[in-house]
């Protein structure tokens, strides 16, 4: 018992230090992955419910391949596929040799492709559950269509996709092990090497589901108070006159 | 009135409206002005396009033909589909900026408080100093008796309270005009005369206004001018007292004999 507590602990012997530093790249590469995905899930969104015909199917397409294909898979293709057709490019400008891309870059565009699919069928619902009076109210002002989309339509529209963006992003940090396959040292990478070299897999694997826990634990109670902060008012949640 | 006498200017004015919604056509050639200070009241039996007439005017419907004017904008239509210019675009924004609307189901911003509603457009449309809009905004609220609900969500609010937020919402904007939308038909019967009595005010201070009802004591009463309509055209105009007293076409007559009970 003593021995865990050093192996685990900030100590000359312990992991502690590299299991907080990959515990933070986890977190990092989920948010870069989140914001991409948002980002992609907005534009998407918009195409679909008001954008020009052509965007309109390529929004549809993407969604529908980015389902059809395992998620590993596209992970393999943005970092494998990725570095072969940047080696290529360099290749053509006298570069010699391979040129590495880095993990955490490829990976979050992957899992932010991968979540933007997503987010783009909960941004529309929510889209699509605004009271169409409430944008009518606005036209007739004279409103321009940017104040109506940030006064109006993005307020309205984020407080009813605050539960499914926070589900998203829970996706986002349990898919973001997956990137451990480029070599980047996140949790999951970390505590696989720990569990390896002091051939402890238990001890270290159930301090990854810690790891993991914690991180999706804490930002689902951020979720659940701007969630709470986002329905003040609302009728969903009459408290009182 | 006296044709001699220096007439009171346009405010609002439309001109050979026609609208049809795919075959049906709805409305078959209108012609209404509003003067400063007029009180138009739009009478007719459901589906005799007497809302849709009303919402042409800031294009919530675009009309297929015609000529709509607010104020010194004037937007003419050649027919339907029409593809608006930038410089139309920007002038039916304008034409928009200058009346308020009041809408049947209230329409306001559930996100917003009561006194975020008022402030909205004269903060973010007209871009006007925000310690002035919320002076403003305050001071409208209190017109329509809700100062102390100023903090309220609108859905905390009752239909008839929610209603005149949004009458103050749309005096906070300046409009030259006021449109109403059938106000009070979505409210339970005893929140209707809360409604009632702020419209009557705007009356008395000599606000342009024109109301699509089915209040007819009201109309009679309020209002400088009365119009009812049958099948999309004008069938009877004039004062109040001519159409809901003793108009000429005898299907208004029916009209607004069905609609008040027996006349006195």
């Amino acid at each position: 018992m003593g021995e865990a507590f050093t192996l685990l602990g900030f100590g000359p012997e312990g992991w502690g230090h590299a299991l907080l530093t990959a515990g933070l790249t986890t977190l990092a590469v989920s948010a870069c992955a989140f914001a991409c995905g948002l980002v992609l899930g907005t534009l998407c969104a918009w195409a679909k419910i008001a954008g020009p015909p052509v965007l309109r199917r390529a929004a549809d397409i993407y969604g529908v391949v980015l389902r059809g294909i395992p998620d590993l898979l596209v992970i393999y293709l943005f970092y494998f596929g990725g570095r072969q057709i940047v080696t290529a490019i360099a290749n053509q400008f006298g570069h010699t040799g391979p040129v590495e891309i880095s993990g955490f870059v490829a990976g979050s565009l992957a899992i932010g492709l991968i979540s933007g699919a997503a987010q783009a069928e909960v941004l529309r619902g929510a889209f699509h559950a605004i009271p169409p009076g409430t944008l009518e109210a606005a036209r007739v002002t004279g409103m321009r269509r940017w104040t109506m989309f940030r006064r109006i339509i993005a307020p309205q529209a984020l407080r009813t996709a605050l539960p499914g963006l926070g589900n998203q992003w829970q996706s986002v940090i349990k898919e973001s092990a997956l990137v451990s396959v480029t070599g980047l040292v996140e949790t999951l990478r970390a505590v696989s090497v720990a569990a390896n070299s002091t051939e402890l897999p238990f001890l270290f694997f159930l301090a990854g589901g810690a790891i993991y826990l914690a991180i999706t634990t804490v930002s689902g109670l951020v979720f659940r108070i701007a969630e709470w902060r986002a329905m003040r008012g609302q009728p969903a949640m009459r408290v009182g006159g | 009135m006296n044709p001699t006498t220096v007439r009171t200017p346009t405010t609002v004015r439309l001109a050979n409206i026609h609208k049809s919604f795919g075959r049906q056509e709805v409305l078959r050639g209108i012609d209404l002005e509003a003067r400063d200070g007029d009180v138009i009241s739009i009478i007719g039996s459901s589906g005799s396009g007497k809302s849709t007439l009303l919402r042409c005017i800031p294009f919530l419907e675009i009309p297929d033909q015609g000529e709509v004017t607010v104020g010194d904008e004037t937007i003419v239509l050649t027919g339907a589909g029409h593809r608006f210019s930038r410089a139309e675009r920007q002038k039916i924004r304008r034409l928009r900026g200058q009346i308020g609307f009041v809408f049947q189901s209230f329409n306001l911003w559930p996100h917003m408080t009561a006194l975020q509603n008022v402030m909205e457009v004269p903060l973010h449309v007209q871009g006007r100093p925000r310690a002035e809009c919320r002076e403003e905004a305050e001071a409208m609220l209190a017109k329509v008796g809700l100062a102390d609900k100023r903090d309220a969500w609108p859905a905390h609010l009752s239909g008839g309270q929610q209603q005149r937020v949004a009458i103050a919402r749309a005096l906070a904007s300046r409009p030259r005009a006021l449109l109403f939308d059938e106000p009070t038909s979505a409210l339970d019967p005893e929140l209707v005369g809360e409604v009632l009595r702020v419209i009557r005010a705007l009356a008395e201070e000599g606000r342009t206004m024109l109301i699509v009802t089915h209040e007819m004591a009201f109309a009679r009463e309020v209002s400088s001018h009365a119009i009812y309509l049958h099948e999309g055209r004008i069938e009877e105009a004039g004062p109040p007292q001519q159409v809901f007293l003793d108009p000429v076409s005898e299907r208004c007559r029916r009209f607004v004999r069905g609609q008040a009970g027996p006349v006195d």
